[in-house]
């Protein structure tokens, strides 16, 4: 719902700005989706009256207007008051009054200037709604009324400046679909007073035409007013009224349809109008006619107010006169019997329909309208009266007339008052802070709900207003009368609801956050490092923290390490904190090697108690020892025994996953062999290493490494260093590759000194956009081989991100690939 | 004239049903159709022949064209339909599948991840602390009596140079209240040490969970709670909680917690002892004096906080009869649990 702050304004006394009223509007819960502006136009935009306009020569659409300005001041207007100014609009005609723009008049968008249009001068622009910023209509320029001064600032004629509201009205809230309803519930919020519209007392009825009311479905139609008027003069409306139908999205038509649109947006209750000469009696010969609410016959036609004409199937809802469909019940008005320039009298209505009724009809027929969203939305019948009583106030106003006896009100279902507690102790058990009984009875009043008295809490609907009295604390309650309007409280928590929301949620006390303790990251990191070892077949083993300390010597190290020791300890071979996991898991290698086990992947991921001068530390270790095959014996598919490439795919594959650009380095560990055994960092932090142990170590474990016949390779990862490491490294996502990639072979002689990373740096190196991998996936040695080469067979993967790659383009790359392998690494095709 | 037709028909007939490939349908089609096929080779001599004779010598030649086509189609339609099919005579579908070599977890992580999902699930982080301790942290700051005789040598492991291994968890509760205000909800599972002889129940070397809430209105509802709700996703909805009056010195009121025997259900069986309960751990609401020590105001915040020996858990849950085989990480045992999670 689109709602003007000029008239919100009248009903409520708002002196905060826009940013700020459009906050209290999202926190009272009704969103702000969008503000417009509509700025002042100065003094320099005024109504002229066009004295001529003629068509300016060898052109089929511009006027060249002379218009009179009368006294406002203009350095450049002749002796008569006038200006000559050029207009592109059709509607533009001599004798018209108009809304004249003047050279230094800000527009909305842009700034009028002195100008030559086919070399004719122009002093400023003559203006359409949409540019003096009412609405978008940019069909042709507003027709001034003529009673309107020359002279007249834009700013008083269409109260600028001004600004527009765009809300959304949730659903259950009908009472919000007018500007009366908005302005409470900021009174509300604001504790500020509304004003509500003065409706002076009605003339006494001095008209004399009659017409019958019938209401034949009561369920369907709770209420229905009706009230006829003789004598309207239909007209534009006033200036004031159609700006105000214009910034709330409504197009004016004529003054009384345009009233029943104002008194809608006012109010939120649609209003309807018939010409009632036009409305015809049941009976022939009737003095006067009828208007009967009943259900649609099977395949009635209707022909609506937007021209077309609809096929009904008998469940809508009419409104008809004596003969034929006069409107489709709250939905919309028949074309026959609306009011044009030509009706003289008028039948006003004002009811209220079944919501679901409604909805299905607007549905079915595809047909929504202002009105049908209203009442779709369930409005209360309760006011249907008072509210025709101010339209036609409105209407004997502006369009003159004289009533016509009294309203006539078929009103079979009328809606019982409403009566419920609302303790102030449960609001503060659901919304978690203490509200004093005069703060809400000041909010809930100013809702328009009455106050009725305290006492005893009791649930559900009161019909009575007997209250019992109580000096219970937690079981005392206010209790109020719902208004009619506010169909969406009907229960103690509703009123709840009310009262936080009108208070603000921002006055829910801040909860104590809880500090983050945990270390989730690394939590993660070490239980994923578990399931990467279990995920390459090791079992976890889990061993005592304290060990023999000459196990360090029996890794090869020469110098025993500054251990942490026991004071205490159970036996001497437990009698310092370990400081690597590794001699207890070649233990238990050792164990189940001596319980036939041949294939053997045990892992521990542990602390390990590191004396540094007078502190320690205890970081976590990963630590892995892998022998044997790889997976378990099957006659079809063999498994593969664990070496070099298969414990280093482990390792990098493990840092590759976490997207960690490590850097290797030959590990110089004294249990390690050389040459196949590597230490990773990365940022000058070691992240682990992996390697083969010698086989002399082994023997220290009373592993009998000749007898094995197998290589026994282990893997260390720096928990902690990892961790922190991989903190942070947050994945984006990469836009996958439109175009297609293309996969060339190459099959290389390679110096034996020559290693595959170097060939491979050198390939991607010889363009990095294009070359997205290189892997190698055959490697030959053998007698037909010129001595000191191998052969290396390599798959090359390129790819275009910005387009399909061409074969020439793929041919010059390969072409510099061999031509740069040749005189790097002297590196030779085969 | 038509014989010869017919005897190309059926020479095509039987090439086409020789074919076995997509290929072989090509060739054949080449050559019986194709621009040098006989039959090509036909349609040109129509001219030699009569107004009147060509009408049926084309339609002779077609109807010969149809045939060998509707020969090539469902042929071909044949090839299609059986390079899917396998010949499956003699294979032998009972040996065994080719599995993805894993590993498994210890079960003494499985049940430590168990108890973390439970309390994460329950809102509760993860704290960790070192397990080389101060007396103040393992003994001063949790009430200990100086003269308590857990401080003993017998019981406690000391290290050179004053330290001490810990011998609960609770350590990590001081650790966690001297760096963190409330509110503060931590589960710090990990090692403990006691001057215990290897036996069937007891190890030097055990693991702990312990439990840690502070904040607000705390009360033993709250403990009841927890206890029950750990108890129910740990062993089944059918097991009962309870807790009952015991001494810790950093507890008051103390308790110790048990559950209904998981193995007769309560009825009383050998692993309860007849008594159809088995102790979980140590609880209760933190003493005062505790907060006290450590600045936090015993008048507006209470807690509570537990105890649970994560290798009694594993032992009850997978029948485990003696604490040793948890520290042997023999393969036979390791590999009874690969996939348990």
């Amino acid at each position: 719902m689109k709602i003007a702050l000029s008239w919100l304004k009248q009903y409520l006394d708002i002196d905060c700005g826009v940013e700020e009223l459009s906050r209290l509007l999202t926190f009272a819960g009704i969103e702000v989706e969008g503000i417009e502006e509509i700025p002042a136009l100065g003094k320099t935009a005024v109504v002229g009256h066009i004295v001529s306009a003629e068509r300016v020569p060898k052109t089929d659409h511009l006027w060249l207007c002379m218009v009179d300005i009368g006294d406002v001041p203009y350095a450049e207007k002749d002796e008569n008051n006038q200006v000559q100014v050029i207009c592109g609009a059709p509607n533009c005609r001599a004798g018209m009054n108009a809304m004249l723009a003047l050279p230094g008049t800000n527009l909305k968008d842009f700034q009028i200037k002195k100008a030559k249009i086919r070399g004719i001068e122009s002093h400023g622009m003559l203006c359409s709604e949409k540019e003096v910023g009412i609405s978008d209509n940019h069909s042709g320029i507003i027709q001034v009324c003529p009673f309107i001064d020359v002279g007249t600032q834009a700013d008083e004629l269409f109260s600028l400046p001004d600004t527009t509201f765009e809300l959304e009205i949730t659903p259950d809230r009908s009472d919000l679909l007018g500007y009366l309803g908005i302005a409470r519930d900021l009174s509300a919020k604001l504790l500020l007073k509304s004003k509500e519209p003065v409706i002076p007392a009605l003339s006494k009825p001095e008209g004399s035409l009659k017409i019958e009311l019938t209401n034949l479905e009561p369920e369907l139609c709770p209420r229905y007013t009706l009230r006829v008027i003789e004598g309207v003069k239909i007209f534009p409306s006033p200036h004031w009224l159609q700006t105000a139908l214009l910034k709330s999205g409504l197009r004016p038509i004529n003054s009384v349809v345009d009233i029943t649109n104002y008194v809608m947006l006012e109010t939120g209750h649609p209003l309807h109008a018939f010409d009632y000469d036009k409305l015809v009696a049941k009976e022939d010969g009737q003095s006067h006619p009828d208007i009967i609410v009943r259900r649609a016959e099977p395949k009635e036609e209707f022909l609506a107010l937007d021209g077309k004409k609809y096929i009904l199937d008998g469940d809508e809802l009419l409104i008809a006169d004596g003969k034929s469909a006069s409107a489709l019940a709250g939905v919309m008005g028949g074309l026959h019997t609306s009011i044009t320039f030509d009706t003289v009298n008028i039948a006003l209505e004002s009811a209220v329909f079944e919501p679901g009724s409604v909805r299905k009809t607007s549905y079915k027929h595809k047909l929504s309208t202002d009105s049908s969203y209203r009442f779709e939305r369930h409005l209360s019948g309760e006011y249907a009266a008072s509210i025709s009583d101010r339209a036609a106030s409105l209407i004997l106003e502006i369009a003159g007339g004289k009533l016509c006896g009294e309203i006539l009100d078929s009103h079979p279902i009328k809606e019982s008052a409403l009566v419920l507690g609302v303790r102030p102790a449960r609001f503060e058990l659901l919304i978690g802070y203490k509200m004093d009984e005069s703060r809400i009875r000041d909010i809930l009043e100013r809702l328009e709900f009455n106050y009725v008295g305290k006492g005893m809490f009791e649930h559900g609907n009161r019909h009575g207003l007997e209250i019992q009295p109580t000096q219970n604390e937690r079981e005392m309650a206010l209790y109020f009368q719902i208004p009619g309007f506010r169909k969406d409280v009907t229960r103690e928590v509703d009123i709840l609801e009310e009262l936080s929301r009108l208070d603000g949620y921002d006055k829910v006390p801040e909860p104590e956050i809880s500090e983050q303790i945990m270390d989730r990251h690394a939590y993660k990191i070490n239980n994923a490092a578990s399931d990467w070892m279990v995920a390459h077949g090791a079992f976890e083993t889990l061993n005592y923290s304290f060990v023999d300390p000459s196990r360090m010597k029996d890794l090869g190290f020469e110098e025993e390490p500054e251990f942490i020791r026991l004071i205490n300890p159970q036996s001497a071979n437990q009698s310092v904190m370990r400081v690597s996991l590794i001699p207890q898991l070649l233990s238990n290698l050792a164990y189940n090697l001596n319980h036939s086990e041949r294939d053997i992947r045990l892992f521990e991921l542990g602390r390990i108690y590191l004396q540094e001068g007078d502190t320690h530390r205890e970081p976590k270790r990963l630590a892995a020892v892998f022998t044997g095959k790889d997976g378990e014996s099957h006659f079809a598919k063999k498994a593969e025994t664990i070496d070099y490439f298969w414990v280093k795919g482990c390792f990098e594959g493990y840092l590759a996953q976490l997207r960690l650009d490590y850097s290797a380095s030959e590990a110089k560990l004294p249990y390690l062999t050389q040459g196949e055994s590597f230490v990773y960092h990365m940022d000058g932090v070691e992240l682990g290493y992996f390697g083969r142990i010698l086989p002399p170590v082994l023997e220290a474990w009373d592993i009998d490494a000749q007898m094995l016949k197998q290589e026994v390779w282990v893997l260390e990862l720096n928990m902690d260093n990892i961790a922190k490491i991989s903190r942070n490294r947050n994945r984006i996502y990469e836009e996958i590759p439109r175009y297609p990639s293309v996969q060339r072979d190459l099959s290389i002689l390679v110096p034996l000194e020559v290693s595959y990373a170097k060939i491979k740096d050198s390939i991607l190196n010889t363009d990095r956009a294009l070359v997205q991998s290189v892997s190698p996936f055959d490697e030959y040695r053998s007698d037909q081989i010129p001595q000191g080469f191998r052969s290396l067979s390599l798959h090359i993967v390129l790819q275009d991100q910005e387009k399909t790659l061409t074969d020439e383009r793929i041919d010059m790359l390969m072409v510099s690939v061999q031509k740069t392998l040749k005189e790097e690494l002297n590196v030779s095709m085969r | 004239m038509q014989d010869q037709l017919e005897s190309l028909i059926l020479e095509a007939e039987q090439e086409i049903k020789k074919c076995s490939a997509p290929n072989d349908i090509l060739n054949v089609k080449a050559k019986f159709l194709g621009k040098k096929s006989v039959l090509n080779g036909l349609y040109g001599r129509m001219r030699e022949l009569s107004k009147e004779e060509r009408p049926a010598f084309g339609e002779l030649l077609n109807g010969a064209r149809v045939k060998i086509e509707s020969f090539l189609e469902s042929r071909s339609e044949a090839i299609k339909q059986e390079s899917w099919k396998k010949d499956s005579s003699g294979f032998d579908n009972s040996l065994p599948g080719v599995s993805l070599s894993r590993g498994g977890l210890h079960p003494l992580s499985i049940i430590r991840r168990q108890i973390d999902e439970v309390f994460m699930s329950m809102g509760f982080e993860i704290a960790e602390a070192g397990e080389i301790e101060d007396e103040f942290h393992n003994f001063d700051a949790l009430n200990t009596p100086k003269d308590h005789p857990s401080r003993n040598l017998a019981d406690t492991f000391y290290l050179e140079g004053g330290k001490l291994l810990r011998t609960q968890t609770s350590t990590v509760q001081i650790r966690v209240m001297e760096n963190y205000k409330p509110p503060i909800r931590i589960i710090s599972p990990g090692r403990c040490y006691r001057n215990d002889k290897p036996d069937p129940s007891h190890s030097p070397v055990f693991t702990q969970v312990e439990a840690l809430v502070v904040d607000k209105g705390i009360s033993m509802i709250d403990l009841k709670d927890t206890l029950q709700s750990f108890a129910r996703i740990m062993f089944g909805s059918n097991v009962k909680s309870r807790i009952r009056p015991h001494f810790f010195p950093f507890t008051e009121p103390s308790a110790e917690m048990d559950i209904s025997c998981v193995a007769c259900g309560g009825q009383g069986c050998r692993v309860c002892k007849q008594s159809g309960w088995l102790e979980m751990g140590g609880a209760g609401m933190v003493d005062p004096a505790v907060f006290d020590t450590l600045g936090i105001d015993s008048e507006i915040y209470t807690g509570f906080a537990f105890g649970l020996g994560v290798e009694r858990i594993a032992m009850l849950k997978y029948n485990i009869p003696d604490m040793r085989i948890l520290f042997e990480n023999d393969l036979r045992m390791l590999r009874q649990f690969r996939g348990e999670m």
